[in-house]
C-alpha cells in the first residue's frame, strides 16, 4: 500500500526537469510551486494560499488529498506516495516531491 | 484508561479536560464521569483552540442523544477526534447519514450480519480462535493486547473477502484512525496520521472493488455484498462502497481486541468470577455482556443538536456538538447496581450500550457477540488460570478505551 513516487504518463507536456513549464500563459514560465498553490486553491476551495501554508490548517482532509494526488498524477506524470504527500504538508514541499519524482531520485 | 477506578478524588468540573489524552493513557476517567453524572449530567467544555462541546454521561441521556436523529444529527460527524470540522463524508458514509437514507442502506447490509446469518460461521470462527489461543498455552508470557489486535482480521478477514497478506497492514491503519496520538501509531502530526490512514484504507477498498470489477469474480464476501446491494433500487456509488467498506473494516478491527483484553484483565482481577464461569459455561453469554459493559471499547460517539434541545436539566443549543459517553453510561448506578464491580451474573448486563443505541447500533454486534462467546468458551475450556505478567499499558485515545499491552501467563487446564 505504500510506494515511492512513480512516474506515470503525464496528461500535459512541456515541463523540463527544473519544474518550469514552457507553455505558460502571459510570457514567462510559471514555477511549479505556483501551479501547486493554484491546484490546492482550486481543490481546497480557498483562493488565498501561500507556498508554505499547511494543508491541514487550510481544511485539507483525505478526500481532498485523494483528489490532489490524482491531479498531480494526471498533470505531472508523478504518482506521489500517500505518506510522503501528507507528511510534506505544504505546496512548496509537495512541489519538491514532484521534482524528485520526475528526476527519478 | 483504568477500567477499575482508583479512589474517588476531588474533581473540579469547571477545569476538567475530557480531551486530555493523559487521562486515558495513564489516568483514571471513571471517577470524573462519576462526579459528572452526579453533579453535572449536562456538561460544557471549551477547548483552548476555541472549539467547544457538551457532554452527557447518564445512561438515559446517552441513549436519548444516540437514539433520536431528529434532535441529534449524525450528518456533521460522529467521532470526537473530528470535532469542529464538518464531516466530508456526510450523507455518503452510512455512520454519518441520518434516516431515511440510513435505514434504506443499512437494511440490506445488515441482512448478512444478523445473528442467524453469522451462526453459519461459528465453526470457522472456533478454528481461528483456537489457533489464536494456542501460543498462550506454552506457559510463556503472552501479550494479549498486542496479539488480540489481529484477532478480528483472523476472524472477519475471510468473511470480508480480504486476503491474509493484507491483514497486518490494515489492522495497523485502523489503529492509526482510532489513536492518532498514540506513540505506537502516530506518523508526523495527529492530522497527518488520520489523513494517511483514512486515505490508505479508502484506497484499499477502492482497489479491491476495481479488481473485482475487472475480473468479474463474484463471491459470498461482505465487500462483494456492498457492490451488489440495491438500496432504494440503485446500487451504491463507488464512493459509498469505499467509505462503507472502510467503516466496516474499522468497526471490526478496533473494538473487539480491547473488549477481549479488558474482559480478561477483569477475570484476572476477579478470580472468583473466572472460577464461576469455568464451573458453569452457560454463564458465558452473560460474561460476554458484562465484559462489553465493563470495557466499553467505543468510549463515546458525537452528535450535533439540530435545534435547541433540553437535556438533563439544561439546554444544548442548536448546532452544538454533544459527546455521549458510553463508557460512563455503562457505569451508571441508576441502571447497573454496584457498577464498578465486575459480575458475570449481573441480571441486566445485556442492557449495556457498548454497541451504541438507536439507528446506528453496531451493525456487527451479532458477529462480535459470537466471536467473544466462542473465544471465552475456548479460553475457559483450555486455561486453568490466568496471571498478569507485567503492567498493562493503555491506549492514548479519548475515543477508544483500550490497551496496547497486557502481558499474561496462562496455566493449561489438565482435566478439561
Amino acid at each position: 500500500m505504500e510506494s515511492a513516487p512513480q512516474v506515470v504518463h503525464p496528461r500535459r507536456g512541456g515541463q523540463d526537469e527544473t519544474g518550469q513549464r514552457h507553455d505558460a500563459p502571459s510570457g514567462g514560465p510559471v514555477p511549479l510551486v505556483d501551479e501547486i498553490v493554484a491546484l490546492w486553491g482550486e481543490l481546497l476551495n480557498c483562493p488565498e494560499i501561500g507556498a508554505e501554508d499547511d494543508f491541514f490548517a487550510l481544511g485539507g482532509n483525505s478526500l481532498t488529498g485523494i483528489k490532489i494526488i490524482e491531479r498531480v498524477a494526471l498533470d505531472y506524470g508523478v504518482r506521489l506516495s500517500v505518506r510522503d504527500f501528507y507528511l510534506a504538508q505544504t505546496p512548496a514541499r509537495v512541489a519538491g516531491l514532484i521534482k524528485q519524482g520526475r528526476s527519478g531520485t | 484508561m483504568r477500567l477499575t477506578p482508583g479512589p474517588a478524588r476531588d474533581i473540579d468540573l469547571d477545569t476538567v479536560d475530557l480531551f486530555d489524552l493523559d487521562l486515558y493513557g495513564t489516568g483514571d476517567p471513571h471517577p470524573v464521569w462519576d462526579v459528572m453524572r452526579a453533579k453535572a449530567p449536562l456538561h460544557h467544555q471549551a477547548l483552548p483552540d476555541g472549539r467547544d462541546f457538551w457532554s452527557v454521561t447518564r445512561y438515559e441521556d446517552v441513549c436519548r442523544v444516540l437514539g433520536d436523529h431528529r434532535e441529534f444529527t449524525s450528518e456533521r460527524g460522529t467521532v470526537p477526534t473530528h470535532l469542529g470540522q464538518d464531516d466530508v463524508a456526510a450523507g455518503v458514509l452510512l455512520t454519518s447519514t441520518d434516516p431515511p437514507r440510513h435505514t434504506e442502506v443499512r437494511r440490506p447490509l445488515g441482512s448478512k450480519l444478523t445473528a442467524r446469518a453469522v451462526k453459519s460461521w461459528e465453526d470457522s470462527i472456533r478454528r481461528s480462535v483456537t489457533r489464536f489461543l494456542e501460543p498462550a498455552l506454552d506457559g510463556e508470557v503472552f501479550d494479549l493486547a498486542e496479539k488480540a489486535l489481529l484477532l478480528p482480521a483472523i476472524v472477519t478477514g475471510p468473511l470480508l473477502g480480504i486476503p491474509e497478506k493484507d491483514w497486518a497492514e490494515l489492522v495497523h491503519l485502523t489503529a492509526m484512525v482510532t489513536a492518532p496520538s498514540d506513540p505506537h501509531f502516530q506518523l508526523g502530526s495527529e492530522a497527518a496520521t488520520l489523513a494517511i490512514s483514512h486515505h490508505e484504507l479508502v484506497g484499499y477498498v477502492s482497489e479491491w472493488v476495481k479488481d473485482r470489477r475487472d475480473s468479474g469474480a463474484e463471491d459470498d464476501s461482505l465487500l462483494h455484498h456492498l457492490m451488489s446491494v440495491r438500496p432504494g433500487g440503485a446500487p451504491l456509488s463507488d464512493q459509498e462502497i469505499a467509505l462503507d467498506g472502510y467503516s466496516i473494516l474499522l468497526g471490526a478491527n478496533v473494538t473487539t481486541p480491547h473488549t477481549v483484553s479488558g474482559t480478561v484483565q477483569a477475570l484476572i482481577e476477579w478470580p472468583e468470577q473466572f472460577r464461576k464461569a469455568q464451573a458453569d459455561p452457560t454463564l458465558i453469554p452473560n460474561l460476554v455482556e458484562e465484559g462489553l459493559r465493563w470495557t466499553s471499547a467505543a468510549c463515546n460517539f458525537m452528535r450535533y443538536a439540530a435545534t435547541d434541545v433540553p437535556v438533563a436539566g439544561g439546554v444544548i443549543p442548536a448546532g452544538a456538538a454533544v459527546v455521549a459517553w458510553i463508557g460512563s453510561a455503562n457505569r451508571d448506578s441508576a441502571q447497573f447496581a454496584a457498577p464498578h464491580t465486575f459480575d458475570i451474573t449481573r441480571p441486566n448486563a445485556k442492557r449495556q450500550v457498548a454497541f451504541g443505541f438507536g439507528p446506528h447500533f453496531c451493525i456487527g454486534a451479532p458477529l462480535a457477540r459470537l466471536t467473544l462467546r466462542v473465544l471465552f468458551e475456548e479460553l475457559l475450556h483450555r486455561f486453568d488460570s490466568l496471571d498478569l505478567a507485567g503492567e498493562p499499558e493503555h491506549l492514548r485515545s479519548y475515543f477508544i478505551a483500550g490497551m496496547t499491552h497486557l502481558p499474561i501467563t496462562a496455566q493449561k487446564r489438565l482435566t478439561p
